[in-house]
């Protein structure tokens, strides 16, 4: 009896088929954004149909960061990023800065040392690792850009506006407080967001609703809530031909209607329609290829070497064991 | 200006990044930089395809259908592509044709890699210059570089026409136009090369008359009575059994019958064939004279055919009047003896072809083995043939057939064959391997070009889709003096008739000196 018991609760394809269909089916239940606990949702998720700007914002900037491991040695790691920023001003690139490989070491104690670096008022004793260490790259770069922006700019970031926990909100209270003053719109697009309804994905069950409700083709958006830092969160499909739509945070302040016109002038790119195309411009630019790993690898021997790290010390410090079993 | 960066590949071939407008051709002669060592790599284009620096594979079908679907609307425009020069491109795959040393002087084939990323420049005169001393005496035409004519004159050595000439190509694409360019320069190469041009289809007379020194240097014999043209007659005494088995199809048991025929008539060459053509009872001649050795219905067939043969304007029964020794001797002194068969049928064109082939073989031949001096003197001379699979097939009896036997044997003795054929698939690929010379027009036929690649004396491996892509008038010249198959543009024949300066005129007969006779 017992046995019996435990066979119909094991974990089998069909009961999770079951209860994953419940849910994408479900159609109704609360909003929820797993990954962050922070979002004040509205209400209702109206759609409202969206037209496009006749021009894009005279200047915009994008920022996107990349990241590798460069040496792993499990307890010790030494790894890359960096962020990479474009301007586009009058729909024209005119800014491409792929921005400074910085290296990090991790582990054995090292974080510390690293986390006490770190600005955006990261704590000393923060726990560092590289999702950490490819954000704060990213902020400092869209702080640079806020700065340097002129009014009426907008400041595109990939992601949403939460950053990562370790960073105390107020960093990015400030941030956006600036860029209000400014006239400048800081709008983050997250190309796989973790908003849910009633457990199951929001913006596919969104696209869907609004396929049917206001055509195929149109452009619209949806005001889903309001962020700790007062971001506006919204669902957006911003080309006719946009396979998809996404979240996008806009700063506050920003009229999201108008904004989104806008942002929409800069979604027509062929190769892309419906995201923003300098950001896939800054997201090339950023991306830490093999290559770029490879490359700052045999620097790094280099410079081991010089420091009198003996090969095979290096060798067996970094060797891949699983790679080394898969041989044989 | 550069046209490209080289990224990739080997030593023989060579792949560059081109501007997504770029416009680049197959066949087009490029020259990689190499700033390193001052080398000067010459590459030929053979392929180009579209670059992206996209990732995401599809990534170039789904910009392409997007502008599709917008076009499809009738909206086209509101989707573009940002920064498509940087986000898409060209890439240009390669031969390496070989390089020259940094002093321009030497053109070395490859087997060194350029520097990478080496600028890719278009020629300049100075990188062809190693090329003028290799394209000979019989100018054909001009280089060419994918559809641009290069101010670069391309041609074969006269003396190569005795190691025989290929000329192939689809109808259309020139080969008319080529082999009368070829005999311009043989016209106009005053004596030194011999050409003996059977032309079934009458399309060379008029226009070769037009050449400036047509009037001393072309002879032409006709079928057919024509204005300023000699009477071509053959001499059934200088005519044998293998012109027979050269023009006609035979079976065994009817070649046989020849053989016995002749034996019964005697006489010298076909001459019985005057005889044999008058009988009327064949049906005794078998039973009586063959003793029955010969079949009835054979006997018929050859009495049919020496009727033919007989009645033939062009077969004399007299052998003074036959034209044999004129052409020899026109070809002696080296000029282009036009045979205009026009009017005949092909195999009667082929008969004739035969006995003239192997007149000037014998005669060439004779002069190599008993008179090496004066075979010294003797012209290099070319028979031209038509429609050449249908004496140089594998199928073709070797033995008795004298074309094959040109091809293996007539270069020692300075006599060579210009073979011009649509379907060079069907030519015996041991044969063709004798031809050093091929010029290579449009070919539409795989085989085709695969039995040429095979025979070529230079790699045309990877030159497929540009010889499917020649326009008229386009050729590849391969051959042993070339490094490697030189692109061309044929001159139009009327246009080097008007660039053809006419002959010096002849020197002034010296009054004779009547006192020095005079003691």
């Amino acid at each position: 009896m017992a046995f019996t018991a435990l066979l119909s609760s094991s974990p089998t394809l069909e009961t999770a088929a079951r209860r994953l269909a419940a849910l994408l089916t479900g159609g109704a239940g609360g909003l929820a954004d797993p990954g962050h606990g922070h979002l004040r949702f509205d209400a209702e998720i109206r759609l409202r149909p969206l037209v496009r700007a006749a021009m894009p914002p005279a200047e915009v900037w994008a920022v996107d960061g990349g990241q590798a491991v460069v040496a792993d040695a499990r307890c010790l790691q030494l790894v890359v990023a960096r962020a990479a920023r474009v301007c586009f001003r009058n729909g024209a690139c005119e800014t491409e800065d792929e921005g400074d490989l910085r290296a990090f070491l991790l582990g054995g104690g090292e974080d510390r040392v690293v986390a006490g670096a770190l600005g955006l008022g990261i704590a000393e004793d923060a726990t560092v690792d590289l999702g950490l260490l490819r954000d704060h790259e990213e902020w400092m770069v869209v702080d640079r850009c806020v700065a340097e922006a002129a009014p009426g700019a907008m400041v595109l970031v990939d992601g949403d506006l939460e950053p990562d926990w370790r960073v105390p909100p107020s960093w990015l209270t400030g941030l956006l407080d600036r860029a209000a003053a400014k006239g400048v719109i800081v709008a983050a697009v997250t190309k796989r967001s973790s908003l849910s309804r009633g457990g199951a994905p929001l913006l596919g069950a969104l696209e869907i609703e609004a396929g049917a409700e206001l055509g195929p083709r149109a452009l619209w958006w949806a005001p889903v809530a309001r962020s700790r830092a007062g971001a506006r969160v919204v669902a957006a499909r911003l080309d006719a031909d946009a396979p998809f739509a996404f979240r996008i945070d806009l700063s506050p302040g920003a009229d999201p209607e108008a904004a989104l016109s806008a942002l929409a002038c800069l979604c027509d790119d062929a190769g892309f329609p419906g995201y923003p195309y300098p950001l896939t411009v800054a997201d090339r630019l950023a991306a830490c290829p093999g290559w770029l790993r490879q490359d700052t690898w045999y620097e790094l021997e280099e410079l081991l070497d010089r420091a009198g790290v003996p090969a095979e010390v290096r060798e067996r410090a970094f060797a891949d064991r699983h790679d080394l079993m898969e041989r044989f | 200006m550069s046209r490209g960066r080289l990224f990739g590949k080997n030593v023989l071939e060579g792949v560059f990044r081109a501007a997504p407008d770029e416009d680049l051709f197959l066949g087009e002669l490029l020259v990689a930089v190499d700033e390193a060592t001052g080398r000067r790599y010459l590459f030929r284009i053979v392929d180009v395809t579209y670059g992206t620096e996209h990732r995401e594979p599809g990534w170039a079908e789904r910009v392409a259908g997007t502008l599709l679907v917008d076009d499809a609307r009738g909206e086209a425009g509101t989707h573009r592509l940002y920064d498509q020069s940087r986000r898409t491109y060209r890439v240009a795959t390669c031969r390496c044709l070989g390089y020259l040393t940094p002093d321009g002087t030497d053109f070395r084939r490859p087997k060194s890699l350029p520097t990478q990323f080496s600028k890719v420049v278009a020629p300049e005169p100075a990188d062809f210059a190693f090329l003028r001393t290799r394209m000979g005496d019989l100018p054909v035409g001009t280089l060419r570089s994918g559809e641009a004519e290069v101010d670069f004159e391309v041609g074969i050595a006269g003396r190569s026409l005795a190691s025989h000439v290929g000329i192939f190509a689809t109808t259309g694409m020139g080969k008319s136009n080529l082999m009368m360019v070829l005999a311009g320069g043989v016209l106009r190469a005053a004596g030194r090369y011999g050409l003996l041009l059977i032309d079934p289809h009458g399309e060379y007379r008029t226009q070769l008359a037009r050449h400036p020194w047509a009037g001393e240097r072309l002879r032409t014999y006709a079928a057919r009575p024509l204005a300023n043209t000699s009477s071509l007659r053959v001499g059934l005494s200088e005519l044998t059994i293998d012109d027979l088995r050269t023009a006609y199809d035979w079976t065994r048991p009817q070649e046989e019958a020849l053989y016995e025929l002749e034996r019964k008539f005697g006489g010298d060459g076909l001459s019985w064939l005057v005889a044999f053509a008058q009988i009327e009872d064949l049906a005794g001649l078998r039973d009586v004279e063959l003793n029955g050795r010969v079949a009835m219905n054979t006997l018929q067939v050859l009495h049919r055919r020496a009727r033919r043969i007989v009645e033939l304007p062009c077969i004399a029964a007299d052998a003074h009047v036959s034209v044999g020794a004129a052409v020899l001797r026109d070809l002696r002194e080296g000029r282009v003896v036009l045979v205009d068969v026009s009017g005949l049928g092909s195999t009667e064109e082929l008969l004739v072809a035969s006995f003239l082939t192997r007149k000037v073989l014998e005669e060439w031949s004779n002069a190599y083995l008993e008179e090496p001096e004066a075979h010294e003197r003797l012209p290099v001379v070319a028979i031209v043939l038509e429609e050449a699979q249908r004496v140089l097939s594998a199928s073709k009896d070797r033995d008795s057939n004298v074309f094959p036997r040109v091809a293996r044997e007539g270069r020692k003795f300075k006599v060579g064959l210009c073979a011009v054929t649509q379907q060079p698939k069907l030519l015996d690929g041991e044969l063709l391997s004798q031809f050093n010379t091929f010029f290579i027009l449009g070919l539409a036929d795989e085989k085709d070009r695969t039995i040429l690649r095979s025979s070529s004396k230079q790699d045309i491996a990877a030159l497929g889709p540009e010889i499917q892509t020649l326009m008229p008038g386009e050729c590849l010249l391969a051959n042993l003096d070339a490094p490697f198959a030189v692109p061309a543009k044929i001159h139009l024949w009327a246009d080097a008739v008007r660039d053809c300066p006419a002959p010096p005129a002849p020197r002034p007969a010296v009054a004779a000196n009547v006192s020095v006779m005079v003691d």
